[in-house]
Parts: C-alpha cells; sequence; structure tokens
C-alpha cells in the first residue's frame, strides 16, 4: 500500500436516491461518518451549510465518494415577488456540480424581501399571484440547474385571510405548471394540519401521486399558551412522534416506497439515534412495498 | 394587499415596525395574529443570534452571554443579513462594537471581533486553484517591479492597538491566569490570519514585514510595496510569501483588491 493520497479515489456514488431511509448530515458527524463508514443508504445536508470552502465542504466531498447525497436548500426564497438572489443560485449551481447530488430541494416560502434575508421559511399567501412568483422562480431554478427540483411543503404559524386555494391544491398546480416534484413532510403536514385545523388525511391525499419523490419526518415540539392553547413549532429537535409515524405510514401506503429522510437539526443526538430513526423509517417502507406488492 | 406590499409589511412587522393592515390581512383564531408573528420573530433572531455567536465566540466570553444577546439584537436590527449564506453575516459587528457606547468601553473588545471575523473568513475560504510560479520567469526584468498579486482568499491582515490575539486566545481556552496577566492597552499587534493548507494560523509579524505583506496583497505593485521599506529583503520576503502560497496569481495590470478574488477577471492579467 502506498501513501493514502496515491490511492485512486472510487468514483462517487450516483444515480437516484435508493428508496430507502437516510439521514439529515449535521457538522457534528462528519467526522464519524469519515472514519467510521456508517451503514446510511444516503445523506441530505442543507445547501447553504456549504457554499464557502473550508473544512465542512472537504468533508462533503470526501463522504460524497461513498454517499448518495441530497441538496436541501433553505435559502433561495422562491416566493419572494423579487428577483432570486442571483449569487445564491450561481454557488448552488457551483455546489452542484462538485457533489453531483441525486436531489435538489427548496421550499414552498419566502425568507428575501427586497434585499433583506430573514432566515425563516415565511409562509405566502395561497392565491393565485403567489402561485405565478413561485413557478416563474421554479422554471428559472430549473432552468439554470438544468434539472427538475422538488419543493416542500412548509410547517406554518399563521394564514392569510385573502388565501382562496387550499395549500396542497397549490403544490399540485405548481407541479402541473413548472414540472417540479415535491418533497412531502409529513411532520410539516402534522404540524401545519394541527394549527390551522386541517385534515392531514385530505392534504395527504390531494397531492400527485407521481410527483412525491421525497419524504421528511422529523421532531416537533409543543407550546402552550395561556388559557391553554396549543401551537405545535416544528423545530426538529427531538425523535418523530407516534402521530407522525401513523401519518407516515399513511403516506407510504399512497406514494409507494419514497426514500425518507430523518430531520433532526437541534439538541443533535448520538448518530446511532439517528439510525435507530432511520431504521424504523426503514421498517415502515419495508411494510409498503409488501404491501403494495400483495 | 398585493403580494410585494404583504412580503415588505411581514418583514417591517419581524423587524419591529408593526403594520395595522398587515394584521388585518392574518387570520387570527385560537392565537392572535402578533402571537403568530411572534413565533417567527423568535426563529429570526435565535437564528441570527446563533450565527454571530458561531463567528464570535471569544467576544461572547468576555461580555457574557446576556450582554452579547442584546449588542446582538441591536446590531441585527440595524444590518440585517442580505444574503441567505450566513456565513456572511457579521461583517460590520466589529464596527459596530467600536462605535456602540456601551461596548466602546472596553476598547480591546472591537479589536477581538475583527480578529475572530479574520478566523471566521479564513475558515471558510475557498481553496484556489495551485498557481503554476514557472511562468514567473518569463516576465522581463524591467518589468519586475510592476509586478502586482493576487493574495489566497484566507489571508486577512490586521493591525491592531490591543493585543487581540493574545485575548483571543486565552479567553477560548478559558486561561483566567494568562487574561490577568495582560493588559488589554498592550502594545499594537500586526496580525497574519490565512488558512493555507488544513489549519488554521494566527500570528504576529513585525511591523516591517507586515506592512509589505498588506501592501502585497492589497495588490499594489512590487516597488510600490518596497518602497516604505528599503532596508527588507525583496527576494527573501517575495520566496517566503511565494513558497508559503500566500499568493495565488500574479499580473501586470492595474490595482484591484486582491482578498477573496480567486479568478483573474480580465485578459490583462495572467492566471497561473
Amino acid at each position: 500500500m502506498g501513501p493514502a493520497h496515491l490511492q485512486p479515489q472510487p468514483a462517487p456514488v450516483r444515480g437516484p436516491l435508493p428508496a430507502q431511509a437516510g439521514i439529515g448530515l449535521r457538522f457534528p458527524h462528519h467526522r464519524a461518518v469519515i472514519e467510521t463508514h456508517p451503514s446510511v443508504p444516503w445523506f441530505e445536508v442543507h445547501t447553504e451549510n456549504y457554499l464557502g470552502g473550508g473544512t465542512s465542504l472537504d468533508c462533503l466531498e470526501q463522504i460524497r465518494r461513498d454517499y448518495p447525497i441530497s441538496l436541501h436548500g433553505v435559502g433561495l426564497s422562491l416566493g419572494s415577488t423579487g428577483p432570486l438572489d442571483a449569487r445564491h443560485l450561481k454557488r448552488i449551481g457551483e455546489l452542484a456540480r462538485r457533489i453531483e447530488p441525486a436531489l435538489i430541494s427548496e421550499h414552498l416560502s419566502f425568507s428575501l424581501i427586497d434585499g433583506i434575508f430573514l432566515p425563516d421559511l415565511l409562509p405566502l399567501p395561497m392565491t393565485e399571484e403567489s402561485l405565478q412568483v413561485m413557478s416563474e422562480h421554479v422554471l428559472q431554478v430549473q432552468d439554470s440547474l438544468g434539472r427538475q427540483i422538488l419543493v416542500e411543503n412548509p410547517s406554518s404559524y399563521l394564514r392569510y385571510r385573502h388565501s382562496p386555494i387550499p395549500e396542497w391544491e397549490f403544490l399540485g398546480a405548481l407541479v402541473q405548471r413548472t414540472g417540479c416534484a415535491l418533497l412531502c413532510d409529513v411532520n410539516n403536514v402534522y404540524v401545519s394540519a394541527h394549527n390551522h385545523g386541517w385534515s392531514p388525511e385530505i392534504y395527504l391525499s390531494a397531492l400527485p401521486l407521481k410527483a412525491v419523490r421525497e419524504i421528511h419526518v422529523a421532531g416537533h415540539s409543543e407550546r402552550t399558551l395561556s388559557g391553554g392553547r396549543r401551537i405545535l413549532i416544528d423545530d426538529h429537535g427531538s425523535a418523530v412522534c407516534e402521530g407522525v409515524w401513523n401519518l407516515y405510514r399513511r403516506a407510504i401506503n399512497r406514494f409507494g416506497a419514497v426514500p425518507t429522510l430523518i430531520e433532526w437539526d437541534n439538541n443533535i443526538p448520538a448518530f446511532e439515534l439517528l439510525q435507530a430513526q432511520a431504521a424504523r423509517a426503514g421498517g415502515c417502507l419495508a411494510e409498503a412495498a409488501l404491501h403494495a406488492a400483495a | 394587499m398585493r403580494l410585494p406590499e404583504l412580503q415588505r409589511a411581514l418583514r417591517d412587522s419581524l423587524m419591529g415596525l408593526p403594520d395595522p393592515a398587515l394584521l388585518e390581512s392574518i387570520e387570527a383564531g385560537a392565537l392572535s395574529a402578533e402571537e403568530r408573528l411572534n413565533i417567527y420573530r423568535n426563529t429570526i433572531a435565535a437564528t441570527l443570534l446563533k450565527a454571530l455567536r458561531l463567528n464570535f465566540p471569544a467576544v461572547e466570553k468576555l461580555v457574557g452571554a446576556d450582554f452579547f444577546a442584546q449588542c446582538a439584537a441591536d446590531y441585527i436590527a440595524r444590518e440585517p443579513p442580505r444574503s441567505a449564506y450566513l456565513n456572511d453575516f457579521g461583517a460590520g459587528f466589529a464596527a459596530w462594537l467600536a462605535a456602540d457606547t456601551h461596548a466602546a468601553t472596553l476598547p480591546y473588545l472591537a479589536d477581538v471581533a475583527r480578529l475572530e471575523w479574520a478566523v471566521s473568513r479564513a475558515l471558510v475560504a475557498e481553496t484556489p486553484a495551485t498557481p503554476d510560479w514557472a511562468a514567473l520567469a518569463g516576465v522581463e526584468d524591467a518589468l519586475h517591479t510592476q509586478l502586482r498579486f493576487i493574495a489566497h482568499p484566507s489571508v486577512t491582515l490586521l493591525a491592531l492597538e490591543s493585543p487581540a490575539d493574545a485575548i483571543w486566545q486565552a479567553v477560548l481556552a478559558g486561561d483566567a491566569g494568562a487574561l490577568a496577566s495582560l493588559d488589554p492597552a498592550g502594545p499594537r499587534v500586526h496580525l497574519l490570519i490565512e488558512r493555507l493548507g488544513a489549519d488554521l494560523s494566527v500570528r504576529r509579524l513585525a511591523a516591517a514585514e507586515w506592512e509589505f505583506a498588506h501592501a502585497l496583497c492589497r495588490g499594489m505593485p512590487l516597488a510600490a510595496a518596497l518602497a516604505a521599506h528599503p532596508e527588507l529583503d525583496l527576494q527573501g520576503q517575495l520566496a517566503l510569501h511565494l513558497a508559503e502560497g500566500r499568493l495565488c496569481a500574479w499580473h501586470l495590470g492595474g490595482a484591484r483588491a486582491a482578498s477573496g478574488l480567486t479568478s483573474v477577471p480580465d485578459l490583462s492579467e495572467q492566471s497561473l
């Protein structure tokens, strides 16, 4: 054996994500993944964490050699009425050329308003005007990146009085107008349905079946306000709750075995706990595949 | 309300300028519109505070978490981020600390913040293409003094009034003894901050060497860079910077900002 740097590097894993349960990769686990090479079918990272250079990008490039990667963005602000941030889009394109991700996804939301970036997924009114803005931007991003993107349903805590299109129909129309795919975040369906009094089952059953190419599951927290009023907050800071697991089973019974991600961004636990959550999702996927075959 | 107005009203409201028309346009229900907006305000404030804490950990330790959070909130209100790439958020924090009446009672604080920003820049700087300096030999001798260089994007050179590097190291190491023995108004320091390979480097240079490196990295012609310090060994200094990888391209064209430039944008330049 020669020095490590003279060894031929294996070709990066290419092709679609396997229909198995992947894990959201965060900085504290970079080193362990590189050194121990855990059995995980694929990883997803937040695009914005890798737009510069430095150690984190070096780590991702190493991990990329052995695992399929999905790039999940939180900063393109597809729903802004102004132009997209051209520099940001260009950087995403450069990262995509480097990492060759299996999927690239973003959100149904906005964050950039007249040049000020507010780091949260702000809700759009579900109107024809918003649909036009989202459609134009999704088409522009797909054109710039030369590929289809996935758009994710966000968790939301407010709705506008003038918001005549149900969110699930809005997503369907976006798919029709742009040819984008959907990332169905089952936890976000659960959280938004609770917060707005929607039926999560109606939400899932209305999404265009073939457009859903990825599913997210995550933990959320419950905040109690004065008078015992409860609101669910999508904080990705705990294990997936039983209610979300139940909704997830319904989702994959409808959408089939779709690549599924365990998202955990705050109070990041030991990697083994993420693997255990992914194993549970993997069990559900296997059940759904059997169910579909029966 | 049309979408552009609604988005501006939401932005203003989330940044502390309430808009009655916006409140009217939000469904209330079990929670009031303000309670709903507060959920977004909390997330935005927490995310931006975290971004500043990651870039300025020693400043936070020096002033304590509460005062830091207050400084951060004031700074965020005045200079909110312009891009989704939050590693770039905080460029003006050191200058803001220097001007803030409360923080200004600790004059070394802004210097530590300047150093931490340079460290943060170095950590996320992109790695430029490896230059081939052999082509430099082809430049006519008569033109040597007109050569200009482009610095590695991780390089920052800082001249600070207080020993910010020693304070920074002692604070992050939790070394109270070292901190107590420092004179915060101590001698001016000339620092070179960079990450040319895998590791971050923060070190002091002699004033003349620093001034030469600073002029060189700013893209001044060799002759001008050397003019203030004719006693310096030009060949030795230049060879050192080239050998250590601090310079990543050269040209004979007009002046341009060097730091952060990784490609060579016009035909009068030669990129190696």
